[in-house]
């Protein structure tokens, strides 16, 4: 069953509990400098009437048609089968960074240990064990969730991630 | 790379990964949340936490500090073995000592200063976290000295004594049943995940949200139908005239005013100086807003309302301010009532479940002050006698005092666990007086902290997931923990610790001398279960059977309330009977929140608020902890953005924020979500204390609490 990972903004504040989260499953080596594969925003914009304030959470979109994939020379992106999360075997990886450069939003990062890239792989082991990923198990106050793609375009929703990052025009 | 690798490395549990999920619980924060966690375990280390989904309350939340719980347990500078100091004082050179070796220096030093000064020379402290307190209160008295004191002289228990004026309990929102909700300094998302949900619960069943707060956070965002950007300090005066115009409309509730209140014709009068021209100029709130406010706390019923632990009264007006506050609720008949604020007494640790226990008793019942006629008075008593009257701890914001002038009597040593020098007004001249004054000074703690540095024997405690403890919960749970890893290197259980110095102080006490378990036993005696039972193996809080939850409302208005009149005292006759010299109004005037330090020549144009809550703070609690620093490298105050821009600076520029008392250097940040004037900084940073800024004397006259929300303070760019 695909998975759709899904944000409502309107119930976030940008605490960092997904952020902690993803950390912490990942073993995030953040001593040496590497930064976990999701990031929080907590903006503020000046508007005609006032101001935005605009708390946020994003982590790799897993697009349907991944830049990601085509730019790696050594083929190590994919997408699974079975949730369609874009996934990777850093075996081969040169640590060239195309996948990164590719990505509309800078999703992959750079490991400094061993030189490598990784990035988020929407917790792919723990979905097919039948877990939530680590973030969505983590947002305290529903914001974040990941549900079967049938479910969602059922729902008539329009929070799916990689929608939202579209309508709030953000980068990394 | 094999699938069992794969499922190694994502960490999913079972006996082929040898990865076992065990039930814990996060005790970083306050004793008042506490929830469950679920620890993955691999070979006996922790390897990730997450929220625990069969927790009775909790129900799988934790915050994002609870979700960094592995990074917390495993920090670098956790304290490993007991460690006597070497150099001087406040240097930080240790070498490491015996556990036996430690427990006798303890013993043969608060003897000796026991022999020389008398007992009360000696003082028992406890800051974060609080769950061996009773043990640690009863063996002070039992050592003779009243002198026990926590983070309750600084953070919560003003309400509870301003409570203990007015009201004679506190009353929680009843979030279940009111139409309107007054989220008072109400933030949620920062300080209180567990009820966001039941705001949200509010607003879904058609009710009405209104925040009033000096800062726009995401609960405005999220939550409010209606936010008011109040004057920092202001909270007291705006109380004051929504409650005139309700009065002035004939809107109050007169049958439960005639019926369970006491003095509304001096509170009448009082609310009557507080007019919406007067009202508007104090608090920035417009006439119509105010007037608005009125009517829907009023007229638009049940009303609840948050009370805040710290946001009111830490300002040197803010006992006051919470009464004025706290008066609303009684002036239209929602205190004890469904749908407005429920009293529900704690049942232990600061924890309400349904059901008594005897922790006042075991606390207090060897209180010296009671058992020895020549007890002195405890400390701080002279200058906050209603403290003293109501609470039954020092209030320690007046130890600097003390040390300093030996008055009314020498304190020479110090056995403390958790203490946090940071968390006072001029922390470093307290350290240094510490350092000057003490024979003895001895600090049990996980983390090697500043005030650490300052010992002169440390002692390495374990975390909540190392250890065991009781705890109750909302719902009528209570659990005796287990621990879920051996604690490491060789830190120990507080309670370990105390009853080893106890045995060592040659102490003898009947209570005390059931142990741990039994001593608890004895405590929840009665409650239809015990030790034995609650400890199961899970870690799983159970029912207590003799629990009565929920606490229904109407108790007080049926048996009376807990006040000298047995009414709800706009009017406090307990503060009436404190001695006229210390100037305290039975009523709860409004004053200026900055009125003990004038400015007239406006040096200090600024008005710093500092611990607002951040997500990612307590205290200075996980300021170190490097899950949480990724989220905000570096200590940072907010400024508004016209102030930015008539001060030349950008986001990231070093600042110093100054006062008469000392200054800091911090990165700044730009906010729309604070008025021009004020500027928000988080306390607690080593680096940066923002405490260094603070008076000793900025203390509000009613309980002794610090004024950390409302400070004069300035701001210029750093020259490099």
């Amino acid at each position: 069953m695909k998975k759709v990972f899904t944000f409502d903004q309107d119930q976030c504040c940008a605490c960092g509990c997904c952020v902690v989260a993803c950390t912490d499953q990942n073993d995030i080596d953040l001593r040496c400098g590497d930064i976990p594969f999701r990031k929080t925003f907590d903006d503020e914009f000046a508007t005609a009437d006032g101001h935005y304030s605009a708390y946020i959470s994003a982590a790799c979109m897993h697009c349907v048609d991944a830049p990601c994939i085509t730019a790696c020379p050594v083929g190590c992106i994919s997408k699974d089968p079975e949730t369609g999360f874009t996934i990777y075997d850093n075996t081969n990886c040169i640590g060239c960074k195309s996948c990164a450069m590719a990505c509309p939003f800078g999703a992959p990062r750079y490991r400094h240990s061993d030189g490598k890239m990784v990035k988020c792989d929407g917790c792919n082991e723990r979905v097919k064990a039948g877990l939530r990923p680590a973030c969505v198990k983590a947002c305290p106050f529903g914001a974040l969730d990941c549900v079967d793609e049938e479910e969602y375009l059922a729902s008539g929703s329009n929070k799916a991630c990689n929608v939202l990052i579209h309508n709030l025009d953000l980068r990394f | 790379m094999t699938d069992l690798e794969k499922k190694i490395k994502a960490k999913i549990p079972g006996e082929d990964t040898g990865i076992e999920v065990k039930h814990a619980m996060c005790s970083i924060c306050s004793p008042g949340m506490h929830c469950g966690v679920d620890c993955y375990v691999k070979d006996g280390r922790i390897i990730k936490v997450e929220g625990m989904e069969s927790h009775p309350w909790s129900k799988g939340k934790i915050c994002v500090k609870g979700q960094s719980g592995r990074d917390y347990v495993y920090r670098e500078d956790r304290i490993k073995t007991p460690l006597k100091r070497v150099g001087a004082r406040g240097e930080g050179k240790f070498e490491p000592i015996s556990w036996d070796e430690a427990i006798a220096m303890i013993a043969e030093n608060l003897n000796k200063v026991k022999a020389e000064y008398g007992p009360e020379s000696v003082m028992f402290l406890s800051g974060y976290c609080k769950w061996y307190r009773p043990w640690l209160h009863r063996m002070a008295h039992v050592f003779g000295t009243p002198n026990f004191g926590t983070d309750d002289c600084n953070c919560s228990a003003a309400m509870v004594v301003a409570n203990k004026c007015t009201s004679g309990t506190g009353g929680g929102a009843d979030f279940g049943k009111c139409n309107t909700f007054f989220g008072w300094n109400y933030d949620g998302y920062y300080s209180n995940h567990m009820n966001v949900a039941s705001v949200k619960g509010v607003k879904k069943r058609g009710g009405k949200v209104i925040i009033i707060d000096i800062r726009e956070t995401p609960a405005v965002k999220n939550l409010a139908d209606i936010f008011v950007q109040i004057n920092p300090g202001t909270d007291g005066a705006l109380a004051l005239g929504m409650a005139n115009e309700i009065i002035k409309n004939g809107w109050e509730d007169k049958e439960y005013v005639e019926k369970y209140t006491h003095g509304f014709a001096q509170y009448k009068a009082l609310c009557a100086e507080y007019d919406l021209d007067k009202v508007e100029a104090i608090t920035g709130v417009s006439k119509d807003m105010i007037k608005e406010l009125a009517r829907l706390y009023a007229c638009e019923g049940p009303t609840a309302c948050n009370y805040s632990a710290s946001a009111l009264v830490h300002h040197i007006n803010g006992f006051n301010a919470h009464r004025a506050v706290l008066c609303l609720s009684a002036l239209t008949g929602n205190f004890d009532r469904a749908g407005g604020q429920v009293p529900v007494p704690v049942t232990y640790l600061h924890k309400s479940a349904g059901f008594s226990t005897r922790e006042a008793e075991f606390r207090s019942s060897a209180d010296p002050r009671k058992t020895n006629p020549d007890c002195k008075r405890i400390l701080g008593a002279d200058r906050f006698p209603l403290w003293e009257e109501k609470f039954d701890e020092t209030q320690t914001m007046d130890l600097l005092h003390q040390l300093t002038t030996d008055e009314p009597y020498p304190i020479r040593a110090i056995y403390a666990h958790g203490m946090n020098v940071k968390m006072y007004p001029e922390s470093d001249n307290l350290a240094r007086a510490m350092a000057e004054k003490l024979d003895f000074f001895v600090l049990t703690d996980l983390f090697m902290t500043y005030t650490a540095k300052w010992a002169d024997l440390v002692l390495p405690a374990c975390s909540s997931f190392e250890r065991s403890e009781i705890k109750c919960y909302a719902g009528g749970y209570a659990v005796f923990t287990e621990p879920v890893i051996q604690p490491l290197y060789e830190s120990r259980s507080d309670v370990d610790i105390i009853y080893d110095v106890y045995h060592a102080l040659g102490l003898k006490d009947e209570l005390m001398d059931l142990g741990y378990e039994g001593s608890i036993d004895w405590m929840f005696d009665g409650c239809g279960t015990c030790v034995s039972e609650l400890k199961n193996g899970h870690n799983m809080p159970l029912k207590v059977p003799n629990a009565k939850w929920p606490v229904a409302p109407g108790k007080q208005l049926e048996n009376g309330f807990k006040t000298p009149t047995g009414k709800f005292e706009f009017y406090s006759e307990s503060i009436a009977k404190v001695d006229k010299k210390y100037g305290l109004d039975p009523l709860p005037v409004y004053y200026d929140s900055l009125a003990d330090e004038p400015d007239p020549e406006g040096r200090y144009p600024y008005y710093l608020c500092t611990g607002a809550r951040l997500s990612i703070s307590l205290h200075s609690r996980v300021h170190e902890v490097p899950y949480l620093r990724q989220l905000r490298k570096h200590p940072m105050c907010e400024v508004n953005m016209e102030d930015m821009k008539a001060l030349g600076l950008k986001d990231g520029d070093d600042v110093v924020l100054y006062s008469p008392h000392g200054e800091i250097t911090v990165k700044v940040h730009g906010t729309f979500k604070i008025k021009p004037g004020v500027i928000l900084m988080l306390h607690g940073y080593t680096e940066a204390n923002v405490n260094l800024l603070e008076g000793r004397d900025h203390l509000d006259p009613y309980s002794g609490y610090p004024g950390h929300k409302g400070m004069r303070c300035n701001i210029r760019k750093e020259v490099k």
